[in-house]
């Protein structure tokens, strides 16, 4: 019996491959995106949708008029900045560490995944936990040590607030930083390294001139998306501190969400996103401009 | 104590007939032949703690034999997020069947016309069952409809230490105002260094609210004016004397009190760490299980009076059951339920008795009932019981009928933005004056009423 077959051009096939990402992007990513824009320009009241009315620029204007909402953008930057700084630093670390032919070295590569696979919300709170000024057991070994003479509040004042959270999210997501940076030494070809030996270059120049150049393209993609990870990142911050002591560890993320849900201002909740968005759009784009990012491949 | 009931006083024994009327005439509505045969699972919010259970059960008793097809569930929010949990599910239109909630959210809810009228209920479970000192709309009414049925009601008092105290020779704390409080605080703080002298919430969150709130209207201040459309009338000198006096008590509370909510307060006092702090019944409960030698020292007692209006307000929580409107099947059904569950003087004894002295009993009956008694904490504590169950109606106060001149439908949404506590951590925490600090809060205040006219009537 003859069978007929249909053969689709490889066109139609790549096209059918792609349809499913495409309709769930638009659903889960585009969708939400232009729902958040169309309702930054609403007064929404999530209790009394009967009363939404178009407000246009108001919402936008009420944030740019708030002084927390530019003491959270404030906040938002300094934490940013240092999870990554410190993320880089000891994420590009670990990983040399890690590069290294060990008996028994996948082992601790498979440990160092921990911390990012554990879900947030079980590791805020096991940190609020550690953090406790009374029974914490950070506090518990720094007296024990005699380290610390009196029990540091750690989620008690504004600067030990911000810092318990930068460490918080530097131990969470410097695996991810290791991930990156690691699976790349790997493909670095060994000659260089030889060649540099025989130049007679020591190990901090064969850092700096062989690996360090060879990371650069891997470590500016992880830095703009723990960048932006990092900036949006709202549940490690409000399960940790919920924006305190005060409002000195709100970010924006924190701030929406207090807008839309505490005060019902859900447009403006919606705004602050836009302008998030926004923000982070235009930073990538003048940070991947600055570092050159893909300049090599465009000169070739 | 006799639970003999032929030594039952006439007065219970016919206010405990009345309501077995009422409970068999609720019977007699539904006969086997009108039975609801509606299925599935009728979801109840309530707080932390027992007695949400034991409601629960109750109305099961109640399914059981006039739906079979029914189960009441109760599911548990903790009090930092009842006000999220509350708008986003009512936001997306999945509300539960009925709610045990505290009035300011109550309030909110029924000024926005969110819940069903529940007259015909209050006429069923007798409307002159209510406890001397309180009156229906203490737990929500508006505009002359009832919205809410009292669960309880619970008053936050000053536990203390009486054997620091007596150590110590310092006078009965009954007899205090502020500044016997604050120096009772200061000596305890000096004498007794590992342990803080007095305790309350300062955190960004509800609990602080309610802790300054009390001050506030100890002091004779309010956050509006509700003779006068709402005025917002917190930029005041009371405001600053209230939060001027949280300063001044801050050096002798627990460095982390800053981050402090209820869980912190109720471990503060229950561990040994404070030897005095505002909270509610819960902690006897919990000192009872888990510290023997806390729970023997403390006593409560009515606050501290302020200097010169010699008002010793508390904070206190007329929790009720009210009944979402929209989206919810089972009206009729619940409204049945609870009307068999507040009829029945058993059922009420069991839910206070699942946390004495936490949750209070409402109607006179059940208040005035020997079985009420019959509890070991009561046993053990009849004094500090009987503050926190009679003898605090007296200083009852709310944000949401701030010194019971008014039903305030938007203290809700003030909760829900942590407007007090928020002023309060200007001052704790930034070191802003507290006139400063009022005056912040005002502005938070103002921008809620104008945002919210439409709820003002």
């Amino acid at each position: 019996m003859n069978r007929k077959t249909t053969v689709l051009p490889d066109r139609i096939v790549g096209l059918l491959f792609v349809v499913p990402f495409v309709v769930l992007a638009a659903v889960f990513m585009v969708y939400p995106v232009i729902e958040a824009i169309r309702m930054a320009f609403l007064s929404y009241n999530p209790l009394r949708p009967d009363l939404t009315t178009f407000v246009a620029l108001a919402n936008f204007a009420f944030i740019f008029e708030d002084p927390l909402f530019w003491d959270s953008f404030g906040q938002a930057t300094v934490w940013t900045v240092l999870s990554i700084v410190f993320q880089t630093v000891f994420g590009v670390g670990i990983a040399l560490l890690l590069h290294q032919a060990l008996a028994g070295i996948a082992i601790f590569r498979g440990l160092l995944l921990f911390p990012y696979i554990v879900p947030t919300v079980v590791i805020a709170l096991i940190w609020r936990w550690i953090f406790n000024p009374e029974i914490g057991v950070v506090n518990h070994a720094l007296l024990a040590a005699g380290l610390i003479q009196t029990p540091i509040y750690w989620l008690s004042t504004p600067e030990m607030a911000m810092a318990s959270t930068i460490m918080l999210n530097v131990w969470k997501y410097t695996p991810f930083v290791v991930i990156c940076v690691l699976a790349r030494l790997q493909t670095v070809p060994l000659e260089l390294y030889d060649a540099a030996k025989v130049d007679g270059a020591g190990i901090i120049r064969r850092f700096l001139d062989v690996t360090l150049p060879q990371l650069k393209e891997v470590l500016i993609v992880v830095i703009v998306f723990r960048t932006i990870w990092t900036f949006n990142k709202f549940e490690e911050i409000y399960l940790l501190t919920k924006g305190g002591p005060g409002t000195s560890t709100f970010n924006l993320a924190v701030y929406s969400f207090e807008q839309s849900i505490a005060s019902l201002r859900l447009g403006v909740g919606a705004a602050t996103g836009v302008v998030m968005m926004v923000m982070l759009f235009l930073g990538s784009v003048i940070y991947l401009r600055v570092s050159g990012f893909g300049a090599d491949e465009k000169s070739s | 104590m006799s639970t003999d009931k032929t030594n039952i006083p006439r007065r219970d024994f016919l206010a405990g007939a009345a309501a077995g009327v009422a409970g068999a005439s609720l019977l007699g509505a539904f006969p086997a032949s009108a039975q609801s045969a509606k299925t599935g699972t009728v979801r109840c919010w309530g707080e932390p703690g027992p007695y949400g259970g034991v409601a629960v059960a109750a109305m099961n008793e109640w399914a059981q034999k006039n739906a079979p097809g029914l189960k009441f569930e109760i599911e548990t929010i903790p009090w930092d997020g009842v006000y999220v949990k509350l708008m986003t599910d009512l936001a997306a239109q999945r509300p539960p069947a009925l709610i045990s909630v505290e009035s300011p959210i109550a309030m909110q809810l029924m000024a926005e016309n969110l819940l069903v009228s529940l007259d015909d209920v209050v006429d069923k479970v007798g409307r002159n069952r209510i406890a001397d000192g309180v009156k229906w709309e203490y737990w929500g009414s508006w505009k002359g409809k009832q919205y809410v049925l009292p669960a309880h009601h619970q008053p936050h008092l000053l536990l203390v230490r009486m054997d620091i105290i007596k150590d110590l020779g310092l006078k009965d704390p009954d007899t205090w105002d502020w500044n016997d409080l604050l120096a009772a605080a200061r000596t305890i703080s000096q004498k007794k260094p590992d342990i803080a002298g007095f305790t309350m919430a300062l955190g960004r969150n509800l609990c602080t609210d309610y802790h300054f709130s009390a001050l506030l209207h100890s002091a004779g201040g309010r956050m509006f004016d509700a003779a006068n459309k709402f005025q917002v009338v917190f930029d005041s000198p009371q405001t600053v004397e209230a939060l001027t006096f949280v300063k001044e008590l801050r050096p002798y509370m627990p460095k982390g009190a800053v981050e402090y909510s209820f869980l912190q307060v109720v471990d503060a006092h229950v561990t040994g760490k404070t030897a005095m702090s505002f909270y509610w019944g819960r902690t006897l409960g919990r000192a009872a299980e888990e510290n023997k030698a806390v729970f023997a020292a403390t006593e409560a007692f009515n606050h501290a009076r302020h200097p010169k209006t010699g008002r010793r307000s508390n904070w206190n929580d007329f929790q009720g059951w009210c009944i979402p409107i929209r989206n919810n099947p089972f009206i009729d059904e619940v409204k049945a339920a609870l009307i068999y569950y507040q009829t029945s003087k058993d059922w009420l004894i069991k839910y206070s008795h699942s946390l004495v002295p936490n949750v209070a009993p409402t109607y006179k009956d059940v208040l005035d009932a020997p079985e009420l008694r019959n509890h070991p904490i009561f046993q053990a504590k009849s004094r500090t019981v009987q503050t926190y169950f009679k003898d605090s109606l007296a200083h009852s106060s709310s944000s949401a009928n701030e010194m019971l001149q008014g039903v305030n439908p938007l203290a809700g949404i003030v909760h829900g933005r942590s407007v007090l506590a928020q002023t309060v951590q200007k001052v704790v925490i930034d070191n802003m004056a507290p006139a400063e600090a009022a005056k912040w809060g005002a502005r938070e205040l103002e921008a809620i009423r104008r945002d919210n006219m439409r709820l003002l009537g």
